[in-house]
């Protein structure tokens, strides 16, 4: 089954990006994992970060009605683009990554902070950047 | 003799409730204050970084964006790193101080230099602020160095892994980029199997130890692992990326060790060093008591000072990683082997 990771900072992009990927595995049968990038400063333990990001996981299934069990959960430390990257590796190797247009802390017109800019440079599957409400 | 780069005016780099904040400099300045000196310090004034020396590890257009953003009033670049007004003038400063440190050493043929100023540095890319990091300053003056013909060697202790550091020079044979740091954690890089390019093999040289680790463990993996490959690349010059944030009461990590551990870990370091031809640059430490006594450990210790330690920690886990490690990289380093001899 090919899989698509979805990167998840709980800004409103992310969450646009998130239905568009269940959407997108719901019709063509793929497996979908919910990714998180722990930075420095983030506060809660990495067991917390894994707990909230199933729950939100879980909530993605109900919503988009993908089954419970294609829904996957993935936290780890690190810039948002240096995980998305690595989730193209195993063990999950995902054949398709999906971004917003920006997280909590981006600036429009600025490549600076731009997750979905580098990762469209530098990653080796397709990357769909999805736009969020303007 | 103590080459103290900075501080400077690197007080407006602040923002509200930040750990990555100005009173580090303070702390590492009572700390050195605690040595009783005198004489022995010399200071050197930061100087702005040219544009030439940045672009020898950072892109230009990135050199560009940070320098408009800035300007146009800064602020979160991303979660952990922001920028102010002032912060394209301080962090080409403090780039700078590293390169005037790197001068006076040369100038003088002896001493030890501290490059006492922030942003820290070590997780900045090529072409990214992270990390707290806007300008790789130990990257800039390792370039430096290499410019003019150096081998260098960046040994790097902060509890987080120098991503940025071993990015930019990640191919670059002239360039040993030895760190330890707890894994796992932020940003996640940092494997042993992680070895350098294709031009470089063995030229990256990563000691990952678990949350909990003690000064034993850490002193021990750079004794087994780091010793060998330092003596075999023969470095010219070694910088250290010095964080303190390995410390037991540092907020941001989980590693175990103390001041006394940080004068061995230092002692060690400096063993691998010519008269003149070692710098420290700081990067993180977050607990100002920690930091104060962990940075007067490390110089204290290099420069023969009376110096105050806590005793050395010990019996923490990561005794087993060390051999892991070392199986790891062996095996990353024969499959690049293999590959390149195929190629
Ligand atoms: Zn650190």
């Amino acid at each position: 089954m090919t899989t698509v990771a979805v990167g998840f900072d709980y800004s409103e992009d992310s969450r646009a990006a998130a239905d568009w990927a269940a959407a997108y595995a719901r019709e063509r049968d793929c497996a979908l994992v919910l990714v998180h990038a722990m930075g420095i400063l983030e506060q809660a333990s990495f067991e917390d970060a894994r707990a909230s990001l199933a729950a939100a996981g879980a909530d993605l299934a109900a919503r988009s009605g993908l089954a419970d069990a294609r829904v996957h959960a993935h936290v780890d430390y690190g810039d948002a683009c240096s995980v998305m990257l690595r989730c193209i590796e195993a063990p999950i190797s995902a054949s398709l990554l999906v971004v917003g247009t920006r997280g909590h802390h981006a600036h429009a017109g600025l490549l600076l902070g731009s997750t979905s800019l580098e990762l469209a440079e530098h990653a080796l599957v397709p990357v769909v950047i999805v736009p969020g409400q303007r | 003799m103590l080459v103290l780069g900075g501080p400077g005016s690197h007080e407006s780099h602040e923002e509200e409730g930040h750990p990555e904040r100005p009173e580090r400099v303070s702390a590492v300045l009572a700390g050195i204050g605690d040595l009783d000196l005198g004489s022995e310090v010399v200071r050197v004034a930061p100087r702005e970084a040219t544009r030439a020396e940045l672009t020898r590890v950072h892109d230009g257009s990135y050199l560009d964006e940070l320098g408009a953003f800035c300007y146009a009033g800064g602020g979160d670049i991303d979660e952990d790193t922001y920028a102010t007004f002032d912060s394209w003038s301080v962090a080409r400063h403090t780039a700078g101080a590293g390169l005037a440190v790197i001068d006076e050493l040369s100038r003088a043929g002896d001493g030890v230099g501290f490059v006492l100023t922030r942003p820290p540095g070590h997780h900045a890319l090529a072409g990214r602020a992270m990390g707290f990091c806007l300008l790789n300053n130990a990257a800039v003056a390792a370039a430096h160095l290499v410019a003019r013909g150096e081998r260098v060697a960046i040994v790097d202790f902060d509890v987080h892994h120098g991503n940025g550091t071993q990015s930019i020079f990640w191919n670059e044979p002239r360039v040993l980029y030895v760190s330890s740091h707890q894994m796992p954690l932020f940003p996640g890089s940092g494997t042993p199997g992680e070895v350098g390019g294709p031009d470089a093999l063995g030229a990256t040289l990563n000691l990952p130890l678990p949350a909990g680790a003690t000064g034993d463990v850490i002193q021990r993996a750079y004794e087994e692992l780091a010793a060998p490959s330092l003596e075999a690349f023969g470095a010219t010059w070694v910088l250290v990326s010095a964080g303190y944030d390995a410390h037991r009461s540092d907020p941001l990590a989980d590693l175990k060790l103390t001041s006394g551990d940080f004068a061995g870990l230092s002692r060690f370091i400096a063993s691998h060093a010519g008269p003149g031809r070692l710098a420290f640059f700081l990067e993180g430490g977050y607990n100002l008591q920690a930091l104060r006594a962990s940075a007067a450990a490390t110089l204290g210790t290099v420069l023969g000072a009376n110096v105050a330690l806590e005793e050395r920690s010990s019996g923490g886990p990561g005794a087993e990683t060390i051999e892991r490690a070392r199986r790891a990289r062996d095996r990353a380093l024969e499959e690049a082997h293999e590959l390149g001899g195929r190629a």
